[in-house]
């Protein structure tokens, strides 16, 4: 069977304009980064006829700490993703597998913490960090992104773990092996896609946070990115084509990350696997 | 279990390796500060061992590059037994910080706050007072006193003023010429009148209120006899809303409908930096900061001999501007408050404050204003004359709330969703009811 | 679903007290090294701060150290709602406002697309479904500074320029942010704009899990590809949907970077959401009991309106 020709592109025209939508703005973005003007809004015509270059790049790079805080970023971003993994995977197939009193009613709530905004949990969170003695540290920061996140990778992960067949863990027990062996050679081998997904999404997540790391971090040096795209938003004015230029360095780690997995990448809520915070 | 430790431990391992690899590239220096500080905090240790106090600031990027090079090195040379450690913090954001610091021990010693900040932090206990300590009459003396006053806070000062600010009227020379004015306008009709004249000529906008808030509104609503509350700032019923208060609301809310302020007011572009440099604003208001950023672009097009700035327009209020700036403030749980505050003194004594005037901040220590070397920034002494006549706003622990009210109150009215007379009643009900708690 | 019958044993004759205190036992050590540092992670760092949060929300609270913070009953629950401004009752509209408007224009979007690029000859497949998930992974941060410069009022922010200058759309160049309506529509949009792709993502997947045949029965019936669409497409993807509508519903109650970035709840304090009210109230005006009044509130409130769907189809997640 074939479609008819005008329908086929009607379709074309549909999805591409919706990519067009979607893409547009960031074309928009990356020609305003290479744009030189001082603290106005660019006009529309100088952006569309801007010549393509990266002085704004190599200026923004080294303006307000920002290679470090791109570095700082990388290690609390990576520490707090593998810790997050770990933390999700083990959770998860502890929900997934065993069966244990109160089961049901651990799993309420968490699902009623998924539901309050995490917004205000700042400063009880950050008290307590304090009084671990943790407050301008990265691991302050690193608990409360791993602890926070439980609960969504948790869930996301869980569904994973439940959908593999039981006959699976057969000839692991059949070998001996006890419910280690069977988490570590079957459960996260079989789930790898679910895993990968959710490591870019907590990637994403950490790398963009900005409340919590402006909270616990009191040292300047140690600031991750997000402070330092904000403090490109200057006090008296905006210079669009430094926000832009650091703005899109800034997006590049995460839409690398995702174009290596997305072609195993799998679903889950999108409120899920990033901190909440 | 054995396989689990082996996994945990693996993962710890790698973790600890990066962190520590990653810890040693990125922080180096910043590092053996924390240390120090630490060392230095134990009460234990005093005399011989060198303190480093926190100082939070928020100084742009060309007052931040004066503080380091200039002023902090040549405190730490006079002062040898204190290490000033700087920190500065992005604008946006910066009071969740400050609470959070506060809240969890971990405010630094000292902090450079905006001036309406002091009392509501004092109130909340959070800040020393520091009238008792040593050397304050001193201090107090030598400082402008309408700067000082925005400190005292229930029998008691919270800071020291650090540096002062105020609005004063720049004018577009070419817009000036075309309307046929030699001057800028003294006058509150002069203004208005020479306004109109510049919308005819094709300007955008010509009274350049830049928000529908206190900050942007109040030189004109008070220059036009208006008042946010009694002189002692403990009345607000019958002031704010006061006849002189409904007709300087009126007038202004009448220029809005002839289309004289610039569009900026309500969110609208070009912004008020841009409209005056394109020659599409007759007439802006702003602080010190509009000449020394514009001196400090490189390759403008459009420079200070450009513009013609004067005293707010005179009206039946007088000419009356705004007073903004800065405090330094210690606080509470600063560990130590001496040397904290040896710091505080030092920086409004004259010459770091004539080092300060450089990048554009007005002193408030008086010899350091009158001096030559600070008045000869040709605009300069505008601000300090203007700063006879301006007016701060309310000092009071509420009026973070206050304001937020006041400029709904301002925004009803601008925008036509409000008589003025209705919003400044409720708004004066609403902040007697926030005073009264 | 597995977790109803989790803890009960088959109902009817059940073993003694001891016997089974031992069995749980004996289950908890098996599952605890599992889960026991999630389940504290968790408890420290989500369920304490939610139940302080409860506490703060009966106290005059100061964040200072050792302050006294009396208890005040539910005069933070009462001061919400006799606000003479309404902020509470504008949040809670504004928050209906955004369910109402984004979650169906979100679903029709993605589930439209997700169609249409999953039939049968259209090429490119992945480039599409990168390109449409690009904004989901782009910093909240990022999208925010991006949206309130192409919708910078005068007639030199894009939409502005396209729909005034270029097109004459528009009789004025309008200011967005600082008008209620066109506020909340740069809102909406944004919101839509970053998160349809997600959406998209999701329906792609169930499409993958939809049989041929069907379809092919229907052409044979000769039923025209709307007719399959909705015959066919729609209820197929039932459980797909209601998942999709559930994390739909979810995240626009939740708009906080949405309102924060964007308009700061401006003009007026007109575009609060709960969330960006009550982080405003608590940190820019130090009402931290009052702030977590509305947090309780509304956590109760999303509570019960998903719980019951939640029930059904928050643990079915998809492959």
């Amino acid at each position: 069977m074939k479609t008819k020709w005008y329908l086929q592109l009607l379709v074309y025209t549909v999805i591409i304009m919706g990519a067009l939508a979607f893409l547009f703005p960031f074309v928009y973005m990356i020609l305003t980064s290479f744009i030189k003007s001082a603290y106005s809004l660019p006009r529309p015509k100088e952006i569309f006829s801007v010549v393509p270059n990266l002085d704004n790049y190599f200026l923004v790079w080294n303006k307000n700490n920002f290679a470090r805080y791109f570095l700082n970023s990388a290690l609390v971003t990576v520490v707090s993703m593998v810790g997050s993994m770990l933390l999700g995977c083990l959770t998860a197939y502890g929900f997934a597998r065993f069966q244990f009193p109160g089961k049901e009613l651990l799993f309420r709530v968490f699902l009623l913490t998924t539901m309050i905004p995490g917004v205000i949990n700042i400063i009880p969170q950050f008290l307590i960090i304090k009084n671990l003695g943790l407050v301008s540290t990265y691991w302050g920061l690193w608990l409360i992104y791993i602890g926070g996140g439980v609960v969504g990778s948790t869930f996301f992960l869980r569904g994973f773990f439940q959908s593999i067949p039981k006959e699976y863990e057969e000839s692991v027990l059949i070998d001996g092996g006890g419910n280690w062996r069977i988490f570590w050679n079957i459960y996260l081998p079989q789930s790898l896609p679910a895993i990968g997904t959710l490591a870019v999404l907590s990637f994403q997540g950490t790398w963009e946070e900005y409340f919590t790391a402006l909270v616990i971090i009191k040292d300047e040096a140690m600031r991750t990115l997000p402070i330092a795209l904000l403090m490109f938003n200057d006090k008296y004015a905006t210079n669009y084509g430094w926000v832009f230029a650091a703005s899109i360095i800034a997006l590049i780690p995460t839409v690398l990350l995702y174009i290596v997995f997305q072609k195993r990448f799998v679903q889950g809520g999108f409120n899920e696997g990033g901190v909440k915070g | 279990m054995k396989f689990y430790k082996k996994i945990s431990i693996g993962v710890m391992s790698a973790v600890l390796a990066f962190s520590l690899s990653a810890c040693g590239g990125t922080n180096g220096g910043s590092a053996s500060n924390g240390n120090s500080d630490k060392t230095g905090g134990n009460p234990g240790n005093t005399g011989s061992k060198k303190v480093t106090i926190e100082y939070w600031h928020t100084y742009g990027e060309q007052e931040e590059k004066v503080l380091t090079e200039q002023v902090v090195p040549k405190f730490e040379e006079e002062h040898p037994e204190i290490k000033v450690n700087l920190t500065r913090m992005p604008y946006e954001g910066l009071k969740e910080q400050v609470i959070a610091g506060v809240a969890g021990d971990a405010a630094p010693d000292l902090m450079r706050m905006d001036i309406i900040w002091v009392p509501e932090f004092a109130k909340m206990g959070a800040l020393q007072d520091v009238s008792k300590m040593d050397g304050f009459e001193e201090v107090k003396s030598s400082v402008f006193k309408a700067p000082m006053e925005t400190n005292y806070f229930n029998n008691g000062y919270y800071g020291v003023p650090l540096n002062t600010n105020t609005k004063i009227a720049i004018y577009n020379k070419a817009l000036l010429e075309k309307v046929g004015l030699k001057e800028a306008p003294k006058t509150m009709d002069e203004f208005v009148a020479a306004s109109k004249k510049a919308m005819e000529q094709g300007a955008k906008g010509a009274i350049g209120i830049s928000g529908p808030h206190v900050w942007g509104a109040s030189p004109y609503f008070w220059s036009l006899g208006g008042a946010l509350t009694n002189e002692d700032y403990t009345e607000v019923e019958g002031y704010l809303n006061g006849p002189e208060s409904v007709k300087a609301l009126e007038t202004i809310v009448q220029w809005g409908k002839e289309g004289l302020i610039i569009p900026t007011m309500l969110g609208g572009e070009p912004g008020v930096w841009d409209g005056l440099k394109n020659n599409e604003y007759f007439m802006i208001d702003d602080g010190p900061w509009f000449f020394s950023t514009l001196m400090n672009e490189e390759n403008a097009n459009f420079n200070i001999e450009d513009t013609v700035w004067t005293q707010m327009p005179e009206g039946i209020g007088g000419s009356r501007s705004v007073v903004g700036g800065e405090n330094l403030v210690i606080f509470a749980n600063s560990k130590h408050p001496a040397e904290a505050w040896t710091f505080a003194k030092w920086l409004i004594t004259e010459e770091p404050q004539k080092i300060l005037a450089k990048a554009g901040l007005i002193p408030t220590n008086q010899k350091a204003a009158n001096d030559p070397s600070v008045l000869k920034e040709p605009y300069m002494t505008e601000y300090v004359k203007q700063l006879e006549t301006a007016l701060p706003r309310t000092p009071i622990p509420q009026y973070g709330e206050m304001e937020t009210i006041v400029n709904l109150a301002i925004e009803k009215a601008v925008r036509g969703e409000s008589e003025p007379k209705a919003a400044l009643d409720e708004a004066a009900k609403n902040i007697e009811s926030i005073l009264n708690k | 679903m597995s977790i109803p019958l989790a803890s009960q044993p088959q109902a009817g004759k059940k073993p003694p007290t001891a016997t089974r205190m031992k069995k749980g036992l004996k289950q908890w050590m098996a599952v605890l090294p599992f889960i026991f540092l999630g389940v504290l992670g968790t408890a420290v760092f989500v369920v304490y701060p939610m139940i302080r949060n409860i506490f703060i929300s009966f106290q005059d609270y100061s964040i200072m150290p050792n302050a006294e913070n009396p208890f005040v009953g539910f005069e933070n629950y009462v001061s919400a709602f006799t606000d003479p401004n309404n902020k509470v009752l504008m949040a809670i509209r504004n928050t209906i406002l955004n369910v109402i408007v984004t979650v169906p224009i979100n679903w029709l979007l993605a589930i439209v697309f997700a169609v249409l690029i999953n039939l049968h000859f259209v090429k490119y497949k992945l480039v599409f479904r990168t390109v449409y998930y690009l904004p989901i992974i782009t910093s909240w941060i990022v999208v925010a500074f991006l949206f309130r410069f192409l919708f910078a009022g005068g007639e030199y922010g894009l939409i502005n320029f396209i729909f005034y200058k270029v097109l004459g759309i528009f009789p004025e160049p309008v200011n967005f942010l600082s008008n209620y309506w066109t506020a909340m529509v740069v809102i909406w949009l944004f919101h839509i704009w970053k998160t349809v792709g997600w959406g998209v993502v999701i329906y792609l997947a169930g499409l993958q899990g939809i049989s041929k045949e069907y379809y092919e029965a229907a052409q044979i019936d000769g039923a025209s590809g709307i007719r399959q669409f909705w015959n066919i497409t729609v209820p197929m993807l039932a459980p797909v949907t209601a998942f999709v509508i559930i994390n739909l519903v979810n995240g626009a109650f939740n708009f906080f970077p949405q309102v924060y970035f964007i308009t700061r709840g401006g003009p007026m304090d007109q575009t609060q959401t709960l969330p960006s009210l009550m982080y405003m109230q608590a940190f820019k005006n130090f009402n931290f009991g009052y702030a977590s009044a509305v947090a309780v509130m509304m956590g109760i409130t999303v509570f019960l309106v998903t719980y019951t769907q939640m029930k059904k189809f928050g643990n079915q997640k998809m492959l």
